[in-house]
């Protein structure tokens, strides 16, 4: 691959934009990507990297900007004309013709769009067989996929991308669920398809875990670009840094010992997740002690939700989750929360439709009706901007604010343990001060537990007395959040 | 699978050895199971026609008696007003049918889940009003006399219901599996269109295909009952026993389609000593199939030997 | 005096189908499911009216009451032998249940249908009405029947919206019709939610099937022509929007009203058909839809 081959921008975007009703999820994005490189696109949860993807390939359609390829304006088309034209995606989510062997699911993608080819002939076949086995299939060639593993099941969407030999390749998330040693044969694949000379555009939310795999990285928050570069620069980068990691960190925490709880208040011992064949926690364990304040931190898809929800009792798993020393194995989710874990969820789950007040007064409903009174004026100290539009649709609130009603519905239920999935998410900084005190006044007044889940490391270490590492399913650190910068932080980027 | 492999398998000859014992029963069978499984035959193919839009659309078309009825009446309309040749008439059918088919198309690809069960449900009520409404064309309540038959002969009626099944058996079994893109197509369209298919185009096809049988089936079948009319080739209910022989059969098989449709006429019949109660014990079967065994005959065959 | 008669009629048919859509309406929008058993419990609660007046020679007061009974029992068998398996199968993939239960409905209602025309014929039925006689509304001599209709059905669904909206029970059934998972997060258990709806919904189908048999009659053919009427209605205001159905029976009540009166009575459905082929063009999730 000479030089002038991997200067060539094959893809340009400018401006690319995308709206859905008032929410702009991308915003004016720039991005160049060259023959023979491989370009990543990062950011967390909602920086709108995936949304870009798909508005590259067509499945969500751009509400501005260009899409230049070849000379030609892709941004419009539909998906199905985008690839024909030379485009290959690898989606997060592997979808096979379950009643199809592996090869027929390969030769699905080599068909012309024709209403009229009812037979696949011998060339066709042959060219399918020759990229089964380009990505490690040929062994299983005519097994079916739910007879497959999930790295397989993989391998079988990358088949598909390259399979009519597309200069453009592009791939969401494409470590999700696979164990390290699959990332690195996985990682080996990517490689070569940019030796081949083709464009490689990867969507992750992690750099780390792409760092060694990409050419050059733009790094995205709310739908924008902080920077564009190699990995290395961006990763050392302020605003990157701050955005995705926080700035200086100030802790106060609690000593373990100080909880004086015989046995933790929740105990979750060595519980596994499976989301279909997908790995989602390996054999987690955390405790929580009466009163006590941890943290999970965690990037996204390293299973914080997962390990919530498992809590919560919306996913079946394996090992044990206990309360008070007794089992919640069997306990329906709406039983869960009754006895006091109440979870407010990244989703919020808010009743959109009905008003500020209702959808506390819902929260309250097991109240008596003098308790709910009390603790409504008690939370209305605590966010008084619940109280001021109370009488307002939910739906119609901004962002802080809904998540503000979120975690006050679920302090109207009165939580012996509160967890909190991703508080912060998409909010600004003004907002997230609101939180922070909030956190800050339960904290010091009240004898809640809070299970405190999030990415943004700044917004979550103040608040913790003890914090937990989740990255790829697994507990990989756990400790004092004061040494969390020295001994897991480096590594956390 | 290739041509080739379809004709080496287990499936085509045990279909082979199916029919083959099939076309001698009206040597030793009589008069009335025969007219019985003429009746089963054309049914089947509705199933069979309705078991193929299901795999490729991707939906549940509750108004399969809308195409039906077209077909049939269009025929048999031709045929008692202006007496043509009962040839040109069932040919017209099946195109009224595709024409209507295309028009029911529009608007029900366009939307998604229930909108679409109950667009192709609207489709059926029009017609029904239609049929009543417009009764010295259509007979009305009380059906439409067909002037001309096919054939009288019991046995001729046969073959010709069971020639008619195994041809559109083999047409669209093989259109079913063949083309892997309208495979695709049903089961996951966001990939579809990302692998270069448009899928709007191979849905209508498949529509269009669904109505050309269904259409040709039904107009068939009112030229040999020599009556048209509402409560066998319209009705609602009619609808529902269709779909109930395509999941009784097991859904996305196509032939299983078929099987299904006969042991509903069958069954049907066994159980009219029971007089009034015979749609009740069916439906409460097709129910408890429902429930217990949702893959239905050949679909839980099926499966078993795609996990080997 | 002809404008003020179908006024009268139009408001009386109206009132009616507008309390079996809602009840309808409202078992989709909190649990998702279009019950095409609809017609066959309406019918079923006229008939053990029916059953109830001229076998067991109860009086109407009771023999409604019985009627309303057997509509609630169906709508819980309904939920519990035929929708509730349907949800909870392993052996059913998820994105197909909807299909299912929609089958499971139709035909657990023609089951219904059968029953009651093996049991009681086919021949129609009149549920002798609680109010007789005949009123004068300025010169358009009325039924006190259909005035007693109309009345019954404005209040039901008035305190239906009461309660729906006032009540903590109500609300958390409204909660669940926007959001489940919110609901479960809160603790309720999401199936004593369900058990409260088709509660709510048996009643409704019940006095509306009982008025239903009272004004028009029924027999088991009208099972039919209930259940498309309910979800024509429903389609054209918009599926889960009560408010939009209480709008589309009327304009559909009207509709056939005019039409009967000022075209023919054969011709009576017609545009009310048409004006539903019209919306699924252009606007297919209804006048108000949300979902």
């Amino acid at each position: 691959m000479d030089a002038t081959a991997r200067n060539t921008a094959v893809l340009e975007v400018r401006g690319l934009t995308k709206r859905f009703g008032g929410l702009t999820a991308v915003k004016s994005l720039n991005l160049d990507l060259r023959a023979g490189e491989i370009f990543g696109l990062i950011g967390p949860n909602g920086s709108g990297k995936s949304t870009a993807m798909k508005a590259i390939m067509g499945i969500e359609r751009p509400t501005a900007g260009e899409v230049m390829f070849e000379g030609e304006n892709l941004a419009g088309l539909p998906a199905h004309k985008i690839a024909r034209k030379g485009f290959g995606m690898v989606f997060q989510h592997s979808r096979p013709l379950n009643r199809q062997t592996v090869l027929e699911n390969i030769m699905v993608a080599l068909l012309p769009d024709s209403l009229f080819m009812l037979f696949a002939d011998k060339a066709l076949t042959e060219r399918a067989e020759w990229i089964a086995n380009r990505v490690g299939l040929g062994a299983v060639m005519d097994r079916r996929p739910p007879t497959l593993p999930f790295a397989d099941l993989r391998r079988l969407e990358l088949a598909k991308a390259i399979a009519r030999d597309p200069k453009v390749v592009l791939v969401d998330e494409p470590f999700a669920g696979l164990t390290l040693a699959e990332v690195g044969t996985f990682s080996e694949l990517i490689r070569s398809f940019r030796d081949e000379g083709r464009a490689v555009l990867l969507v992750d939310h992690n750099v780390k875990s792409v760092a060694a795999l990409v050419d050059r990285v733009l790094a995205m928050y709310l739908g924008e670009e902080i920077i564009t570069g190699r990995a290395e620069e961006v990763m050392r980068n302020e605003t990157v840094r701050r955005v995705y990691l926080g700035g200086a960190i100030e802790t106060s925490a609690r000593p373990e010992t100080s909880f004086k709880d015989k046995v933790p208040l929740l105990q979750v011992e060595n519980i596994s997740v499976h989301y279909g064949k997908a790995q989602a926690l390996d054999n987690v364990s955390i405790h929580v002690h009466q009163g006590e304040f941890v943290s999970v931190v965690g990037l996204n898809g390293a299973g914080k939700t997962t390990l919530f929800n498992t809590i919560s009792g919306f996913l079946p798993y394996s090992g044990e989750i206990l309360r008070d020393g007794e089992k919640l194995r069997g306990t329906s989710p709406a039983r869960i929360a009754r006895s006091g874990i109440v979870q407010c969820p990244e989703s919020r789950e808010l009743f959109g439709e009905m008003s500020v007040r209702e959808n506390l007064d819902l929260g309250g409903q097991h109240l008596s009706d003098e308790a709910r009174a009390t603790q409504l004026a008690w939370l209305f100290e605590l966010f008084p901007i619940l109280k001021e539009r109370q009488a307002q649709l939910a739906q119609t609130l901004s962002g802080g604010e809904q998540q503000m009603l979120a975690i006050g519905r679920a302090l109207m239920m009165q939580p012996k343990i509160l967890i909190l999935d991703e508080p912060t998410l998409g909010l600004a900084p003004v907002i997230l001060e609101l939180l922070s005190k909030a956190l800050e006044k339960l904290r010091q007044t009240t004898p809640i537990t809070v299970l405190l889940g999030e990415q943004n490391v700044t917004f979550a270490l103040p608040h913790a007395d003890r914090v937990y590492v989740l990255e790829h399913a697994r507990i990989v650190w756990e400790g004092d959040p004061g040494r969390f910068a020295a001994e897991a932080g480096e590594g956390y980027l | 699978m290739s041509v080739a492999d379809f004709f080496k398998s287990r499936l085509f000859w045990i279909a082979l050895g199916i029919v083959i014992i099939a076309s001698t029963l009206p040597l030793y069978v009589s008069g009335y199971i025969l007219g019985l499984l003429t009746v089963a035959y054309y049914f089947g193919v509705f199933a069979m026609a309705w078991d193929l839009l299901f795999g490729f659309a991707g939906e549940v078309n509750f108004g399969p008696t809308f195409l039906i009825g077209v077909g049939a009446y269009t025929a048999g309309i031709l045929n008692n007003q202006y007496g043509w040749s009962v040839y040109l008439c069932i040919f017209l059918g099946a195109m009224a049918s595709v024409v209507a088919g295309f028009v029911l198309a529009l608007p029900a690809l366009r939307v998604r889940g229930p909108y679409f069960g109950l667009t192709t449900l609207v489709a059926v009520l029009m017609l029904q009003n239609f049929i009543v409404v417009f009764a010295d064309l259509t007979g009305g309540e009380i059906g439409l006399t067909i002037p001309d038959v096919i054939t009288i002969d019991a046995g001729a009626n046969y073959w010709i219901a069971l020639g008619f099944m195994t041809i559109s058996a083999a047409i669209l079994y093989g259109l079913s599996q063949s083309p892997l893109v309208l495979q695709a197509s049903g089961q996951d369209p966001v990939q579809a269109g990302a692998l270069g298919f448009n899928i709007v185009k191979h849905k209508l096809a498949a529509f269009v295909v669904s109505a050309f049988f269904s259409g040709l089936s039904g107009a068939l079948l009112v030229f040999y009952f020599g009556t048209a009319s509402v409560g066998t080739v319209v009705d609602v209910a009619v609808g529902v026993q269709v779909i109930v022989a395509a999941v009784l059969g097991g859904r996305r098989t196509v032939l299983g389609a078929a099987l299904g449709a006969i042991f509903l006429i069958v069954a049907g019949e066994f159980l009219r000593p029971t007089g009034e109660l015979a749609t009740f014990i069916v439906s409460t079967v097709a129910l408890l199939v429902i429930l217990f065994f949702p893959n239905g005959f050949l679909g839980a065959a099926l499966s078993r030997e795609a996990r080997s | 005096m002809l404008a003020l008669q179908i006024l009268i009629d139009g408001f009386a048919i109206s009132a009616l189908y507008a309390l079996g859509a809602t009840g309808f309406t409202l078992i989709f929008g909190v649990s998702g499911v279009l019950n095409l058993s609809h017609g066959a419990i309406m019918v079923l609660a006229a008939v053990a009216a029916w059953a109830a007046a001229s076998l067991l020679h109860v009086n109407t007061y009771a023999g409604a009451l019985i009627g309303v009974a057997a509509a609630l029992v169906a709508a819980f068998a309904t939920y519990f032998a035929v929708v509730q398996p349907i949800q909870k199968s392993t052996r059913i993939p998820n994105e197909e249940k909807e299909i299912f239960v929609l089958t499971g409905t139709l035909l657990w209602g023609i089951m219904i249908q059968e029953l009651i025309a093996y049991f009681f014929t086919n021949n129609a039925k009149t549920v002798l009405p609680i109010v007789e006689g005949v009123v004068d509304i300025l010169g358009v001599r009325t039924p006190q029947n259909e005035i007693f209709t109309a009345l019954v059905c404005c209040l039901v669904i008035g305190l239906l919206w009461l309660m729906v909206n006032r009540t903590r029970t109500g609300k958390a059934v409204l909660a669940a019709s926007m959001n489940p998972r919110g609901v479960t997060l809160l603790g309720l258990e999401l199936t004593s939610i369900y058990v409260v709806v088709w509660a709510i919904y048996g009643i409704l189908a019940g006095i509306a099937g009982v008025l239903l048999g009272m004004f028009l009659g029924v027999s088991s053919y009208s099972v039919g022509p209930l259940t498309a009427s309910a979800f024509s209605i429903v389609v054209l205001g918009g599926l889960g929007s009560v408010s939009g159905s209480l709008i589309a029976a009327f304009v559909v009540g009207y509709l056939e009203t005019l039409t009967a009166y000022l075209i023919s009575p054969a011709y009576r459905t017609i545009p009310a058909l048409l004006l539903l082929v019209i919306v699924m063009y252009i606007r297919p999730q209804g006048l108000l839809g949300r979902r």
